[in-house]
């Protein structure tokens, strides 16, 4: 298009990006559903090593925390090295660590080989993917997101009938051996993932030394905004120029002048809080449904169903959230899937009989798709795809604690009172919570959004913050950064955000 | 022929109700059923009434009943199933209905296989045996024969205890350990006792003798664990664990398959093969689609040479700004 010919370039939006988009799915679906997908091993490995439940379980409980807490080292990496060596690299931890537990032969080696190294490949293969979403994608960033993120209830459907299947031929070990072959698909979803934005940078410092009359200039901004947006080497380049020091050095890789950004804060908080009653639901599902006397068999079906439409939810809210009525209020959108969510635990005590969990696990699905798949892209949308990188780390490393602690208090509250209910009772009330503060909170966030963006204008007509001169370039530069370019999307977006704020 | 009639029973003294359906998800013991050969819709039998455990004293006692039928029912037999545990006192009887009482010319022969048994307790229309059930010599059919002008006999079956056996082979490596595992539902099972099948005979397996191959560990009451230690093709078959009760044996069955490292090598080795190949083709591919870029590039640059100067500028902004954009 001859509008984009004097600018520099945008993400492609499309293209190669849903190339990146599938490898992505495959990279997330094997982050999300290989941690529940080798709990099928679990009973015959026990039996093996002749330990306690407990025990078995973790390894489950080390790989995730390990796939959640390593999120920082992750963010390093890719700021460093780009998404695609991170995830290669991901993808061969991954497969060595499963292919040495299928050798091993205590169960602390076990911890170690599936728990940490399986883990930590794991963590290398969801953020970069997350991360290189947001770097192809803008216009229709959600939808790609939401296709993404759809990839862990496929990846779960796909891999427990498979692990049933290799379990009963090949017992533990040689499944173990070719789950490790298979994990090395991962590598090949990160040679999907190629670099963008780096080639870029010489055409814009170009565009950028041109820049002459008011049109170019204006041009020059967008060039500049999409720069800082898109462009760590851009931004690191200009930081050099700016000068060095030590703090700046750190924020290279991990960027944390984060904690100062308010939509990274609201964001943080009221994630933590959610993640408190997120899994808890989904692990004490079917024994529940055992608990109130429905057989095992149509229990794990509740599950299945929950994942079948998760799997259609996912893609579907990401196309809704890209819808020009939903986009600039996607925060609002994210606060009331989580608060429908809560809702849903809520009222789920009152399901009586088998269909009435299934109703309750319909609609679980669907908000829990739907949390799902804005989950990333509410935090790209605060922060900008600039930020990410490092928002991500250090977001999952928070949720961390949380996601641990979930499951182990609402088991705890069943063992207390012998009833599921107050544990469907808490989740429901903490999620509530959080989405009820997420949605006033940001609120808050757009109305300040709105008022920096006014005196951001003002200051504009002001000649003296020059843009052609490097100094001025670096500090304006800084502030677009600092104030995260959510409005960034589109300028038709942009007036009408600031319409609807404006008119609140 | 419509001598007798027949009507609901009413139940029998009871001590404690039992579930006999839920004990596990299989069949731990075989559940009642009776083979109710006559038409007869009001047929009803006895629930079985069973003692709790805690109550037990020396012995249990139970009672079981089985209501004959009075229509024209020529040659039937009613079959009862009873599965004992443990040492009891047993008391069988066949009942009539009330109505027909007055029936003098009833003959009734209890007997166990073709011996009969002498000592029945009589009442107005029930016809009944004790029995005292120590060990599985006293296991067996008993039955109570009605005969008039036709011939009834409903006929109860003691048997001892089974359980559940897992049902999936259990796959294993060539010099690796495995683990069989067996459990009881319900019933605690005296002694356990493992067999090793070798062609058609079975052959007990000895852990005193063999304690570097094999391992018996009896984990809990109920449940028994099967070591095999280093394993090898031979040791590839079909093993039963045996579970002595007080009042007979049960046996489960368990398959070992035992395979060589080789077999789980090769999906591995294809799938490292096929990832191997997937990365090539797409790196081959970027490879191969960034000199087509460098070609067009080139190709424009040539071009516009031929141009004036500002339409050259343009040119190679437009072109390098489009190519960039992939």
């Amino acid at each position: 298009p001859p509008s984009n010919a004097g600018r520099a370039p945008s993400p492609p939006d499309g293209g190669w990006g849903w190339v990146v988009v599938f490898g992505a799915f495959i990279s997330i679906g094997f982050a999300y559903a290989f941690p529940k997908g080798v709990a099928i091993f679990f009973k015959e490995i026990q039996d093996f090593f002749g330990t306690s439940y407990s025990e078995i379980a973790w390894v489950s409980s080390i790989m995730l925390a390990t796939t959640y807490g390593a999120g920082p080292i992750s963010s390093i990496l890719v700021n460093r090295y780009g998404s695609r060596p991170v995830v290669i690299f991901g993808g061969l931890l991954c497969g060595i660590g499963m292919v040495s537990a299928a050798f091993c032969t205590s169960i602390l080696q076990l911890y170690i080989c599936v728990g940490f190294i399986t883990g930590f490949g794991l963590a290398l293969n969801l953020q970069p993917s997350v991360i290189i979403i947001g770097k192809y994608f803008l216009k229709r960033r959600p939808i790609a997101n939401g296709l993404a993120m759809a990839g862990s209830p496929v990846m779960l459907c796909t891999l427990a009938p498979l692990n049933q299947f290799l379990f009963d031929n090949f017992g533990w070990r040689g499944s173990f051996l070719i789950l490790g072959a298979i994990l090395l698909n991962c590598c090949v979803a990160g040679a999907l993932f190629r670099p963008i934005g780096a080639a870029t940078a010489s055409v814009k410092t170009q565009a950028t030394e041109e820049g002459k009359d008011a049109l170019k200039e204006e041009v020059t901004k967008d060039a500049m905004e999409m720069c800082s947006s898109m462009n760590t080497p851009m931004e690191t380049k200009m930081e050099e120029e700016g000068g060095k020091d030590c703090c700046e050095k750190i924020n290279q890789y991990l960027d944390f002048s984060l904690f100062k950004h308010r939509g990274f804060l609201i964001y943080l908080i009221g994630n933590v809080l959610m993640f408190l009653g997120f899994f808890a639901p989904i692990v004490f599902l079917a024994p529940y449904a055992k608990h109130i006397g429905i057989d095992e068999y149509s229990a794990a079906f509740l599950l299945s169903i929950l994942a079948i439409v998760d799997m259609i939810a996912r893609p579907t809210t990401g196309i809704i959230a890209n819808s020009k009525w939903v986009r600039p209020r996607i925060q609002y959108f994210f606060s009331f899937s989580i608060a429908f969510n809560g809702a849903c635990h809520l009222l789920c005590p009152l399901a009586s009989g088998y269909t009435g969990l299934v109703v309750y696990s319909v609609f679980f699905g669907l908000a829990f798709g739907m949390v799902c798949a804005m989950l990333f892209e509410t935090l790209m949308d605060l922060v900008g795809a600039a930020r990410f990188t490092s928002a991500v780390g250090l977001v999952t490393i928070a949720e961390c604690c949380t996601i641990l602690l979930g499951p182990p208090i609402g088991g705890t509250l069943i063992d207390t009172f012998g009833d599921y209910k107050y544990m469907f009772i808490k989740c429901g009330v903490v999620m509530v919570l959080a989405g009820t503060f997420l949605f006033i909170m940001n609120y808050y966030n757009y109305c300040m959004l709105a008022k920096e963006e006014k005196e951001r204008k003002a200051k504009e007509e002001d000649p003296k913050s020059v843009r052609t001169e490097n100094e001025g370039r670096n500090n304006w530069n800084k502030e677009t950064i600092r104030d995260g370019p959510e409005l960034e999307p589109l300028r038709e977006e942009r007036e009408g955000l600031k319409k609807e704020v404006n008119g609140t | 022929c419509n001598r007798f009639g027949f009507s609901p029973s009413e139940p029998m003294r009871t001590t404690r109700t039992a579930n006999w359906q839920t004990q596990g998800s299989s069949s731990d013991h075989l559940t009642l059923g009776h083979n109710v050969s006559t038409p007869g819709p009001d047929l009803t039998t006895q629930e079985f009434k069973q003692a709790d455990k805690e109550n037990v004293s020396n012995v249990t006692f139970m009672e079981y009943e089985v209501i004959l039928p009075g229509e024209c029912v020529s040659g039937t037999s009613i079959i009862k199933n009873i599965t004992l545990d443990s040492a009891s006192r047993i008391e069988l009887s066949c009942r009539l209905d009330n109505e027909y009482s007055n029936l003098k010319s009833l003959q009734v022969t209890w007997k166990r296989g073709n011996e009969t048994i002498r000592h029945i307790n009589k009442t107005e229309n029930s016809w009944s045996i004790q029995l005292m059930i120590l060990d599985s010599s006293k296991m067996g059919s008993y039955s109570c024969t009605l005969k008039d002008e036709e011939e009834i006999s409903a006929v109860f079956h003691l048997q001892g205890k089974l359980f559940k056996i897992l049902e999936k082979p259990i796959v294993s490596y060539e010099g690796d350990t495995a683990v069989m595992i067996c459990k009881s539902f319900g019933y605690t099972p005296i002694a356990w006792t493992w067999y090793m099948t070798n062609g058609s005979e079975q052959i007990a397996i000895n852990d005193s003798l063999l304690a570097d191959k094999y391992v018996i560990n009896r984990i809990s009451a109920n449940v028994t664990h099967l070591k095999i230690l280093k394993l090898t093709k031979e040791d590839d078959g079909v093993y039963w664990c045996e579970a002595a009760f007080e009042l007979g044996k049960s046996k489960g069955k368990l398959k070992l398959k035992v395979l060589s490292l080789m077999v789980p090598l090769k999906p591995f080795l294809a799938i490292v093969a096929e990832v191997v190949i997937l990365v090539t083709i797409v790196f081959l591919y970027e490879i191969y689609s960034k000199k087509k870029e460098k070609r067009a590039v080139e190709f424009w640059n040539l071009t516009s040479f031929s141009y004036s100067k500002s339409e050259e500028s343009n040119g190679l902004e437009n072109s390098s700004a489009r190519h960039r954009r992939i």
